[in-house]
């Protein structure tokens, strides 16, 4: 969203700071993104506990229970992953390497944790991205046609946001992949990371959060389409199309972008499930697995990187604020 | 399930290996960002996004949907997991199946068990069977151009048993190993402590493969040997994939043709989710899968343009071992009491529609030393069982129905890694239970997160344990079984059995070189090891492939395992 603070009215009201809205922005934004360093931080700190705290020895559930067996072996897996040392020095070993931008090294990919991430963040990131804008595709044109009239029409929309929401996404996806790859071949099965390839997972992802955004929307855009300001632009004569589109959805939307920052978690989760059932790369998957396995540095190394995204994508989300509704302009952050 | 078995000798495999807690290799805790793998699959995310439009486009043209049947190359989906295709290190099925095309051997097990020269062409043991002295083949090269020497043979073995790489198999395939000796460039001598018969089927395995000593560091995500097809590139979680080797001349003996293999390239696709994985098959965007869903056989057998093929896997069966070092199941009766309390037959045609066979003996009718005298002598016997219990005092019965002696209920613990198991082994699994409680017996079957699993395993906390073994020699009864097999020593005793009479027939048998006699301790040791009530046989493993009309001449070594080597695609 392109944000020209600079251009807006500039009128700091009573106990905003003084200088300008551009400074005060630059103020704003400085300080959240401190915050984001201290949220990624402290997501990184609580995963290095919530892993050390799972139950079993961390070290025999990496090498698998064969070599778990061999006490040579797991000792010199203990000494390699620095597990023989106490938990204060692993933390603190943790943080340093941390500051260097060290993520470390995979035990059970053999690879180093930021090439891991770096050859399954982009599979990811477009899928969820793609399947976020299908579904806001689909959802707008629906809420918009359904919101406060023609209950019969809200009835069935509404029925089906149920169906969509209540369907297990592997269930959708072997559905979709039966009809459009496996009777169709429109559309490869398995392992496709292509614009053919992105197609079926992301419909798949998409559809859990149609008949969610839909009732967000339609919701929202009813309790719009009440308020005075919309009987007023109906009396200045604006088409009924013209006051949903212009008026109640652009409330409506902010709703939606105040679940953004969950449904980037959704995402992450329904990933696991779209990767496994059409064999595609991704973090999810990686880091379903290396939880299992207890591949510390994956998981932490996944836990910063999704933290990130999370936290930039929330600062992403109240500056959109900041445009939709001129009133945040001024609140301090 | 056999992906439970954490003590499973990789070779292990079974219908399924993604052994999710597979050891890793060598882990360099603080190492440095390994340049080989580094620079392996960098595809950042600009690089992503400019290919996409290409890629899109490929997958359109490939599209639809014959991807995988071209001419270019095979494509095999499936159902495995791969974390590390240095075959020192790993054990896996599927990783076996890759290493097998990456990989030669010094020998080769011909069909009918005899050892043949491979990379060695000849050999010479010992009199007194400690001393194997190969003598290499000329004129081979690994794939990034190193010639094969002693010193590349020394390097292999060297890595197979050092404790850095964390072999899991091959180093205990090894048997009594005390080194390996380069003799001169083109002979190299493998010592033993004392005799060890396998020893040369061992050496045939994917698990011993000869490894380019130049490329043994990086070997987990950067394969090089000697074998028809090098690698190319892996996709983590989604694709390897092999590009022919141009100038391989050493195939195996039982090779139906000589040079380069006949594939040029060789895809396999990781595809976990069942319906994925046959419904690639039946659209032709895979030309083999493995693992078929036993619900999907009937359709595919009578399906046009495609075949199903079933192959007994040899080593231990589906089964569950009872720990008889701790009660209730010390007491012979009461382990008796549970073989017979369970209707197997009817469990495993039902959960597994009849794809696979009920099994009676430990071993795999598969196995060479098979005895198929077991079959029928541990029936489904409900009044035997309640016999057995109540003559081993288990007569009183409790409120929920369980016996009870002393006042205490005949329970069992049983727990399982969730992660590992399969679902289909899940409902076999609590359908042993059910029908254990109809007999009083309680069954504690428990989902377990895989470090409190590792856990109870580790201690000894456990009545039941259910898993199967890919191993082509009988000699995994010894490690199963034998008292000095521990864990500790890298064996898979694991529930501490200490049984003179099994000790003595199957150390013997490890030791003979006469056929005959060793047929026969093998066939007194299953024998025991059913009677004594040591473990309750389920069902008979095996490969379940569905294969693409087009492939021609798909085969299997003598484990078993794949040989993509002759395979040619013709028209379906």
């Amino acid at each position: 969203m392109k944000q020209d603070p600079g251009a807006e009215p500039d009128a700091p009201p009573s106990g905003a700071p003084r200088g300008g809205g551009r400074a005060a922005l630059a103020r704003w934004v400085a300080r959240r993104l401190l915050l984001a360093a201290v949220v990624v931080l402290g997501a990184a700190t609580v995963t290095f506990g919530a892993l050390r705290l799972a139950p079993g020895d961390p070290v025999k559930v990496m090498v698998g229970l064969s070599a778990a067996q061999n006490p040579e072996i797991v000792a010199q897996a203990r000494h390699e992953t620095g597990f023989d040392r106490p938990l204060a020095v692993q933390y603190a070993d943790f943080l340093g390497d941390l500051a260097r931008g060290d993520l470390g090294w995979s035990y059970q990919l053999q690879e180093s944790v930021p090439a891991v991430i770096a050859d399954n963040l982009w599979p990811t990131v477009s899928l969820t991205l793609t399947g976020f804008a299908l579904a806001l595709l689909v959802a707008v044109p629906l809420a918009v046609a359904t919101a406060g009239r023609r209950p019969a029409w809200r009835a069935l929309s509404s029925l089906l946001e149920l169906v969509t929401v209540s369907i297990p996404g592997f269930w959708v996806g072997l559905l979709l992949l039966t009809f459009f790859s496996f009777r169709l071949h429109v559309f490869p099965a398995t392992g496709g990371t292509g614009l053919s390839g992105l197609v079926l997972p992301a419909i798949t992802l998409a559809l859990g959060l149609v008949g969610l955004f839909t009732q967000i929307l339609r919701d929202g855009m009813a309790r719009a389409l009440d308020q005075p300001f919309a009987l007023s632009a109906r009396a200045r004569g604006t088409g009924e199309t013209a006051v949903r589109l212009r008026h109640a959805l652009r409330h409506a939307l902010i709703a939606i972008s105040t679940i953004s920052g969950w449904t980037v978690g959704a995402l992450l989760t329904g990933a696991v499930v779209v990767e496994t059932v059409f064999g595609r790369p991704g973090l999810g998957r990686v880091l379903a697995t290396a939880i299992q396995n207890r591949d510390f540095p994956v998981v932490t190394g996944i836990t910063i990187v999704s933290g990130a995204l999370f936290t930039l994508i929330t600062l992403g989300v109240d500056l959109l604020y900041r445009v939709v509704d001129p009133r945040l302009r001024e609140a301090p952050a | 399930m056999d992906d439970v078995s954490p003590f499973r000798p990789a070779a292990d495999g079974g219908p399924h290996d993604a052994h999710p807690a597979r050891a890793p290799r060598r882990a360099p805790g603080r190492a440095p960002a390994g340049p080989g793998p580094a620079a392996r699959r960098t595809r950042g995310p600009a690089a992503v996004a400019a290919l996409g439009l290409a890629g899109a486009l490929a997958a359109a043209c490939g599209g639809s949907g014959h991807a995988g049947g071209d001419a270019a190359g095979l494509t095999y989906a499936s159902a495995g997991l791969v974390n590390c295709l240095d075959p020192q290190a790993s054990a896996s099925r599927l990783i076996s199946i890759i290493d097998r095309n990456l990989f030669d051997s010094l020998v080769a097990t011909g069909p009918d068990g005899r050892i043949q020269p491979w990379l060695a062409t000849k050999w010479e043991v010992s009199p007194d069977g400690k001393a194997y002295t190969f003598h290499l083949r000329s004129g081979v090269t690994f794939h990034d151009g190193t010639p094969l020497d002693a010193a590349a043979v020394k390097a292999t073995m060297d890595h197979a048993v050092d404790p850095k790489t964390k072999s899991v198999y091959a180093s205990s395939l090894l048997g009594p190993y005390t080194g390996t000796k380069v003799v001169d460039a083109s002979t190299v001598r493998i010592g033993l402590s004392k005799p060890y018969a396998p020893l040369l089927q061992s050496l045939s395995t994917p698990y011993l493969g000869i490894q380019s000593p130049k490329a043994l560091r990086a070997s987990c995500t950067k394969p090089v040997g000697s074998g028809p097809f090098s690698f190319v590139s892996w996709t983590q979680n989604t694709s390897i994939v092999l590009k022919r080797n141009p100038s391989y001349a050493w195939q195996q003996a039982t090779a139906k043709h000589t040079g380069p293999a006949k594939l040029a390239q060789l895809t396999f696709r990781l595809v976990p989710e069942d319906g994925a994985r046959y419904g690639a098959l039946t659209s032709g965007q895979a030309d083999l899968i493995d693992d078929v869903p036993t619900a999907n056989v009937k359709a595919l057998k009578s399906a046009s343009g495609l075949r199903f093929l079933q192959k007994d896997i040899p080593g231990t069966v589906e089964n569950i071992t009872f720990n008889a070092s701790r009660p209730p199941l010390s007491d012979v009766k009461v382990r008796q009491a549970l073989q017979r309390a369970v209707n197997v037959d009817q469990l495993v045609k039902s959960v597994f529609t009849g794809v696979y066979a009920r099994a009676w003996s430990v071993l795999s009718p598969a196995t060479p030393g098979y005895t198929a005298s077991l079959r029928n002598s541990i029936p489904y016997d409900p009044a035997a069982a309640a016999k057995l219990l109540d003559e081993a005092g288990w007569t009183g019965r409790d409120s929920a129905g369980y016996r009870t002696k002393d006042g205490k209920r005949l329970s069992v613990r049983w727990p399982v890694g969730a992660q590992l198991i399969r679902p289909s082994e899940n409902i076999l699994a609590q359908g042993v239970q059910a029908e254990a409680k109809k007999a009083g017996i309680e069954i504690q079957y428990v989902s377990e997160d895989s470090g409190a699993f590792v856990r109870d395993v580790l201690a000894g906390n456990l009545d039941l344990y259910i898993n199967n073994w890919r191993a082509l020699n009988p000699d995994i009864l010894r490690n199963m079984y034998a008292s000095d097999r521990v864990p500790s020593v890298g064996g898979s005793n694991m529930f501490h059995l200490k049984d003179p009479q099994l000790d003595g027939w199957l150390n013997s048998a490890a030791a003979s070189e006469d056929a005959a006699a060793r047929q026969k301790a093998y066939a007194d040791a299953q024998t025991r090891i059913v009677q004594q009530g040591l473990s309750l046989p389920l069902f008979v493993p095996s490969e379940l492939l569905g294969v693409s009309g087009k492939v021609q001449n798909l085969n299997f070594d003598a484990s078993l395992y794949l040989q993509f080597y002759d395979v040619s695609l013709g028209k379906a």
